[in-house]
């Protein structure tokens, strides 16, 4: 029962009144409980002080442009597993049961799959188990923080935290596979023509992992066995 | 040994391999299966649609399991046809099937958002102020307005509560209203038909404000002019299945497999039936492969083509031969056989007005309407009688109007179509097909063609005339040599001139034979069928400038062939009109009817080319579409001049319409002592009164809010996007050309010209979305909304003949709300703060003389204006009509969720039939409850939810209740003297209920709003209740009007059908040097079709959809043209001209004809679009290089079929006449740095791109 889990979701809410307010209150119980490294638990104090400091119209504003309106930022974390794909919904019901059979329902207009959501769902579980489960987001969670990174974001601390906190380290080619979206390298003409480039289409046994296009690569791998993404 | 004991007696051991060898038994894990299991297990199944605005109009089932949608399929359930006619299903296509998965999309719009800059004013502002005084304090400042409306579509929004975005809109509607009056209050809204309750929501509450609803069928150039003009109806086809019944189908300018998806296997059925299909389009098209023959016409020339197989079928149908169908047909159910009168014009003849029966002394014996009564020759007797049926006949007397073969007295008359072996006279026409251009050939015959023409001369009371019939016109008009002789007449089909298959094969570049055999097998086919050759008709053909003659040209011949009316014949205009097939009883609902009439309606063409300046950037000269055989009489002045009139002729809508608020008049009025009519009449008069027409860039003529829902205005349908940027919104724009007054061209005669053109008219755009679309990101309040899995609502369509719901699979998702909840909140939010400047108002409505109505009978002979002192301004006569209505602002809300006492008191109607409706008002009361509150609505039928709304509806309509349904035929007898009730008397007891329609989608009950009937006998067919009941059309001679004689109509040289060549925009001369990068420019024709990834079911941000294409924006050109930019596929070009530039990739391919390309229409910008060159700002969207331009000929007003009514008739925003400047990009630049450090920061927007 980390409190950590708890102030992450919370960096991550909406900014409001309350937040700013809590700010402290966070600072102090992510530092008590140790489980985020000095550095890393540092790196939390740009955001936690623009929260303090700054207007919150203007906090608002950043948020709703970071995590409402970009896509590869998404909160939403089967956004960035199933996208397009019809498998969304039965993933989503299977958290959703998770959550349920820890005697948890959704009490907020949000999906199962908000980010804050399943963090405070991870606050409730021990901790061996919430550290389990959360690696399990690992390479989503570096993905974001090195989209966060490269626009200077102090969000992305909170991303680095969590990926610290993970039992599994981010697996480095599905961390590289959703880096391979069109958000990278705007000036790369030569990579943005070959992302963008059709690429004939091949059946078959080994399609799926030789093709360039992630989003096709999704839609196939939603036909394939469903992987256990959630532990029952 | 026996092995009796080792066999296995009941087994069979699995292994190995089977069924030679394609078999093989594994022992694998099976549990990949459960992924499938799971899918088909769930909790319920809803049944819903997709209604971006599609006319498919498809049932779903929608899969939701822990109350999450899981996936959707296709419903199998519509009720069976008739024995060998196909099932309607399966109906449905990708696009819909891909839809689910924007209800948890990323692009989904979550929660109310407000733009920052403008939410921390208003916060800021109501610490020490009440709404109203807020609202007032942040746009009275004209840099707090400035610092938000110049951020739009720079991102920079918040979240906010519902209670304060409500409290923000409702105080901005009361501040506007309270200071330039409830017309500056604006909507749009496209094809309610998708999605009523919706539409109807924002309609309501803007109708009971006393706001503006706008268009869209004109506004989006789906609204064919010839429909009107031609049978008084927008517009009624047959359904998709009567494809079925016809053997002979033209697809003209029509992509059926592709657009239509749902409805195509009709037309494929047909083929295997017999059918035999000729396809008309440019480029080698989906539909093309379908046809045995294809002709590939040179774009926009599609009326030449049209011409010369008209010219073929009379020829050979009707000269050479008469077939006895034919002549009957044409006879008794056009205007052939009517008289012009021929005047004298340069030494010659031209028609012009159609002889009506007060030209002769006694008025021929006619005592009301003899003005509106045109007449004809008995061929029996050689006399001149009024046929019945004209209009005159329909309004101020009973029984006469029908197309019996009847004159007005009762005897019999056949009509004589000829009158051949009269005296001859020479006859100018005017031709068109020597204009030059730049990129169309021409022929140079002379501007006016003189041909000779039987006629008659007879006396009228003002003297002798000479008249012709409409028929020996139109035959010299095609050319068809009846050896009468005239000029540059062809002898033979393969002399060049106008208007033989030669001449057309030097247009059209489609060989001559061709032409003569479609042309000649389609006539013989409706000969030897009866009318069943049918011509199914796309946007394509609808959006040139010179529309009309492509549509004209069309309809005459299905009318020389007798094909309207008929079933598997006629016209098949499939484009986005959508019917609204409960018409009536949605009517009320939407605009507020059961509360106040008249409710204000604008046609939006006009007012976007007013409101978003275009006028003050337009090229073309009237000179430049004027006939050579122009009345007398002054044609000066420029479009928007011939919009003025036309307004405060009363011919169309304005908005706003004076400069006062309308709000101050009635009681100016009665301080004067006078009615308001004759204060606004008196007003207008002496001056003291002005039309905002005449200065709509003055401050006071703003439209100030603007409220856009279920549409992306901005993204989609917004022809001239970069000047809807610059001077509705005032943000960043990439407008590259000069108005007219940095050039110093003309500029205009009624307008009131300001140097400095405002920018940002509006002090608040909110947009109503579901998903962030291009629209959202430029405005001030996005308002989530519910997607359709998420709302009760009622779907109809022109394609078949059912109605079936929207149902609430799962309820919105994150603080989502139906629309009608959205709007009920305002409306409420409305109602208590309006008090602070608001109370029971009175408001003085001016509304145009409307179709369908007495007053459409207005103005039966020249054209008379009375600002340059012809006639006295007479309200609904002369000008506008003025009602004073009565606003009860603190009720609104009250009023808006309860039906009104009108329907009881006034009752209902529709299309000049009106009924009473007392029954069905007591049936809501019981039906959906009465209002308890005490209050002025207490006891009257609650329209709470939206379920209640649809049963209003439901209850309301002939369609879906029969006991109306058999009074509005009873209603229509009374008018034509003929029984029709028996059309509805089988089906009077049936009455269909929402919870009828979730069950099932039902069949629609026949009604006279429509022209078709729907039974076990017939498929829906337009026009068959004309032919086969013998009720009117609702033109001024009853009758298909193929001539039109209004006074603009022939100033404009559109009499009769003739070719056209398109216009010349002038948009790029002035900009093809501009910023050279060293790459070719090449000159194209910019077509803009429906494509295959987006629309009509979903959208292009629609990721699904996009990685079957190109993942963006994609502009298709032809090889030839490709190697003359240097362009190889996949490149990035840049598509650009005077009016702005958008950037895409290129598909380069043998399908595009040469000289043109084209860009698949509402693509997003929103979606992997990087920026442009000319501009600096982020690529543009396909109306980036359009700008809308007007045509004086559909502002005419006042006369019967050309009279105005919402989405019926008025300006419509062509835009196909456009060439853009093809060049590749030699730099692609995403602009994702912020808006601050971009290199291109002079208002480069940050719109998210490649996310």
């Amino acid at each position: 029962m980390a409190k950590t889990f708890k102030a992450l979701s919370a960096l991550l809410s909406y900014p409001d009144e309350a937040l700013k307010a809590a700010a402290e209150d966070l600072r102090a119980a992510v530092r008590q409980e140790g489980l985020v490294s000095g550095a890393s638990c540092a790196a939390l104090d740009p955001l936690l002080a623009d929260l303090e400091g700054e207007d919150l119209i203007s906090l608002q504003e950043r948020y709703v442009d970071l995590f409402d309106r970009t896509r590869s930022l998404s909160l939403h974390l089967f956004e960035h597993v199933h996208g397009e794909s019809r498998d969304r919904g039965q993933a989503m019901i299977d958290l959703a049961t998770l959550y349920e059979t820890h005697g948890l329902v959704v009490d907020a207009t949000e999906l199962p799959d908000y980010l804050p959501l399943f963090l405070e769902f991870l606050s409730t579980r021990p901790l061996g188990e919430a550290c389990e489960l959360l690696g399990q987001t690992a390479h989503i969670l570096a993905a974001i923080s090195d989209r966060l990174a490269k626009r200077q974001s102090p969000y992305a601390a909170v991303f680095d935290a969590l990926v610290v906190l993970s039992a599994i380290k981010p697996d480095r080619e599905q961390v590289a596979a959703l880096l391979d979206q069109p958000d990278a390298a705007p000036d790369d003409f030569a990579a943005l023509d070959a992302a963008w480039e059709d690429e004939p289409v091949t059946f078959g046994p080994g399609a799926d992992s030789g093709c360039k296009d992630n989003l096709i690569a999704r839609l196939r791998a939603a036909r394939r066995p469903t992987p256990t993404a959630m532990p029952e | 040994m026996s092995h009796f004991i080792d066999r296995l007696t009941f087994f069979r051991r699995v292994e190995g391999e089977f069924a030679d060898g394609h078999g093989v038994t594994t022992n694998e894990d099976r549990r990949w299966e459960d992924g499938y299991r799971k899918r088909w297990q769930h909790d319920k199944i809803v049944r819903s649609t997709h209604g971006a605005n599609c006319t498919g109009s498809c049932s779903w089932k929608i899969y939701v399991k822990g109350g999450i949608v899981t996936w959707e399929t296709q419903q199998t359930d519509y009720p069976r046809t008739r024995p060998e006619l196909p099932n309607h299903e399966p109906r449905g296509c990708s696009r819909g099937a891909s839809y689910s998965w924007y209800l948890y999309s990323g692009n989904r719009v979550k929660h109310p958002l407000v733009r920052a800059h403008l939410v921390r004013l208003w916060r800021e502002a109501r610490k020490s102020k009440k709404p109203v005084a807020a609202w007032a304090s942040i746009v009275e400042d004209a840099a707090k307005r400035k610092s938000y409306t110049t951020k739009r579509g720079l991102g920079g929004f918040v979240r906010a509560s519902w209670d304060e975005v409500t409290e923000i809109i409702a105080a901005a509607n009361a501040y506007t209203a309270k200071t330039y009056g409830p017309d500056r209050v604006t909507g749009f809204s496209p094809i309610p038909a998708m999605s009523m309750v919706s539409y109807a929501a924002g309609a309501r509450y803007l109708s009971l404000l006393g706001g503006v609803c706008m268009s869209f069928y004109d506004w989006y150039c789906d609204l064919p002019p010839a429909s009107p003009m031609t049978w008084g109806e927008q517009t009624d086809v047959p359904e998709s299945a009567d494809w079925y019944n016809s053997s002979f189908i033209i697809l003209w300018g029509s992509n059926v497999p592709q657009t239509r998806t749902p409805d195509a296997h009709f037309y494929t059925e047909a083929r295997y039936r017999g059918a035999k299909s000729v396809v008309i389009c440019p480029d080698y098209s989906e539909a093309s492969k379908f046809a045995d023959l294809w002709l590939s016409v040179k774009q926009g020339t599609d009326s030449a083509l049209a011409m010369a197989m008209g010219h073929v079928i009379l020829k050979e149908f009707h000269v050479d031969r008469q077939v006895p169908y034919f002549v009957d047909y044409i006879r008794r159910y056009s205007d052939m056989p009517m008289l012009v009168r021929l005047v004298a014009k340069d030494g010659y003849l031209i028609p012009e007005r159609f002889v009506r029966a007060s030209d002769f002394a006694g008025a021929l014996g006619e005592t009301n309407n003899p003005d509106w009564k045109p007449v004809a020759f008995d061929e029996a007797s050689g006399d001149v009688v009024v046929p019945r049926g004209s209009v005159g006949f329909r309004w101020g007397e009973k029984g006469k109007w029908n197309l019996e073969e009847k004159e007005s007295t009762g005897n019999e008359a056949t009509l004589q179509l000829s009158l051949a072996g009269g005296e001859l006279v020479d006859i100018g026409f005017p031709y068109f097909g020597n204009v030059e251009h730049d990129h169309f050939t021409g022929t140079d015959h002379p501007s006016v063609l003189t041909r000779k023409v039987p006629t008659r001369r007879m006396r009228l009371k003002d003297g002798e005339a000479v008249v012709a019939t409409v028929y020996d016109l139109f035959l010299a008009n095609y050319g068809v040599d009846r050896g009468f002789g005239g000029e540059h007449l062809p002898r033979s089909y393969d002399e060049v001139a106008p208007y033989s298959p030669a001449w057309a094969e030097a247009i059209t570049g489609v060989k001559r034979d061709q032409i003569v055999a479609v042309a000649r097998e389609f006539a013989r086919n409706a000969e030897k069928t009866g009318g069943r050759s049918m011509i199914i008709i796309g946007a394509a053909m609808n959006h040139w400038y010179h529309m009309d003659m492509n549509y004209r040209g069309v309809i005459n011949m299905l009318v020389m062939c007798g094909c309207v009316g008929q079933s598997g014949g006629g016209w098949s205009h499939y484009v986005g009109q959508e019917k609204l097939r409960p018409q009536t009883g949605w009517l009320p609902l939407a605009f507020g009817l059961d509360w106040s009439r008249p409710p204000r309606q604008q046609n939006s063409t006009s007012f976007f080319y007013a409101h978003s300046d275009q006028w003050r950037y337009e090229s073309l000269d009237v000179s430049e579409i004027l006939s050579p055989t122009a009345p007398e009489g002054s044609w000066s002045g420029s479009l928007i001049d011939y919009n003025v009139r036309a307004e405060r002729m009363g011919w169309l809508p304005s908005a706003p319409q004076l400069e006062t608020n309308p709000l101050t008049i009635a009681a100016a009025a009665e301080a004067k002592g006078q009615d308001a009519k004759d204060y606004v009449a008196e007003g207008l008069k002496s001056g003291a009164l002005k039309l905002s027409c005449n200065d709509p860039d003055a401050p006071q003529n703003w439209p100030r809010n603007l409220f856009v829902w279920r549409s992306n205005l901005l993204g989609s349908s917004g022809k001239g996007h970069e000047y809807f940027l610059k001077h509705l919104l005032g943000t960043s724009h990439g407008v590259l050309g000069k108005d007219l007054g940095e050039d110093g061209r003309q500029k205009s005669e009624e307008v009131v010209w300001h140097d400095e053109a405002p920018q940002g008219k509006l002090d608040l755009l909110v947009t109503l979305d579901f998903r962030m679309s291009t629209t959202c990101v430029y405005s001030d309040i996005v308002l989530p909304t519910a997607t359709w899995y998420e709302k009760n609502d009622l779907n109809t369509s022109d394609m078949h003949p059912f109605i079936h719901p929207l149902t609430a699979a799962v309820d919105p998702v994150w603080e989502a709300r139906s629309d009608w909840e959205i709007y009920k909140a305002i409306a409420r939010k409305f109602s208590e703060i309006a008090p602070e400047v608001l109370g029971v108002e009175k408001d003085v409505v001016m509304t145009p003389i409307l179709h369908d109505t007495p007053a459409e009978i207005a103005q039966a002979f020249e054209v008379e204006d009375w600002a340059r002192g012809d006639v006295d301004p007479i309200p609904g006569k002369t000008m506008p009509q003025v009602t004073v209505v009565e606003r009860d602002y603190p009720n609104l809300y009250k009023r808006f969720t309860s039906l009104g006492p009108l329907m009881a008191k006034i009752g209902n109607g529709g299309k000049g039939i009106a009924w009473n409706t007392e029954d069905e008002v007591d049936l809501l009361k019981r039906l959906n409850g009465v209002v308890t509150d005490d209050g002025p609505t207490q006891g009257l039928a609650r329209i709470d939810s939206d379920v209640d709304a649809t049963e209003v509806i439901l209850s309301l309509a002939p369609e879906t209740n029969g006991e109306v349904a058999v009074k509005a035929w009873e209603a229509l007898s009374s008018a034509t003297g003929r029984d029709h009730a028996h059309l509805a008397l089988p089906k009077e007891d049936e009455k269909i209920r929402f919870r009828d329609v979730v069950a099932q989608p039902r069949k629609i009950i026949s009604s006279p709003t429509w022209s078709g009937l729907e039974s076990e006998k017939v498929c829906y067919n337009a026009g068959y209740t004309n032919v086969h009941e013998l009720i009117p059309w609702r033109t001024l001679t009853g009758r298909q009007q193929l001539y039109q004689d209004h006074m603009w109509m022939r100033a404009f040289g559109e009499g009769f059908c003739v070719y056209r060549p398109p216009i010349d925009t002038k948009t790029v001369k002035p900009v093809i040097d501009r910023e050279p990068n060293g790459n070719k420019p090449v000159v194209l024709n910019f077509i803009t079709p429906h494509q295959k990834w987006g629309i009509h079911s979903t959208y292009t941000d629609n990721l699904l959809m996009l990685t079957l294409s190109r993942g963006g924006p994609i502009v298709w050109i032809s090889e030839a043209d490709a190697a003359k930019g240097g362009i190889v596929d996949n490149d990035w070009i840049e598509a650009f001209n005077a009016n702005g530039a958008l950037v895409a990739r290129a598909v380069v391919s043998q399908r595009v004809k040469e000289g043109m390309c084209m860009m698949y229409h509402a693509q997003e910008k929103i979606a992997n679009v990087p920026g442009s060159e000319q501009t600096g700002q982020r690529g543009g969207i396909h109306n980036s290089v359009t700008r809308t331009v007007l045509k004086p000929t559909h502002m005419i007003g006042g006369y019967v079929h050309q009279s105005y009514g919402f989405n019926y008739y008025g300006t419509v925003g062509s835009n196909r006449d456009e060439f853009v400047i093809v060049r590749k990009v030699a730099k692609v630049d995403w602009l994702d740095e912020p808006v601050e450090q971009s290199s291109t920061s002079d208002g480069a927007s940050n719109l998210e791109a490649a996310e």
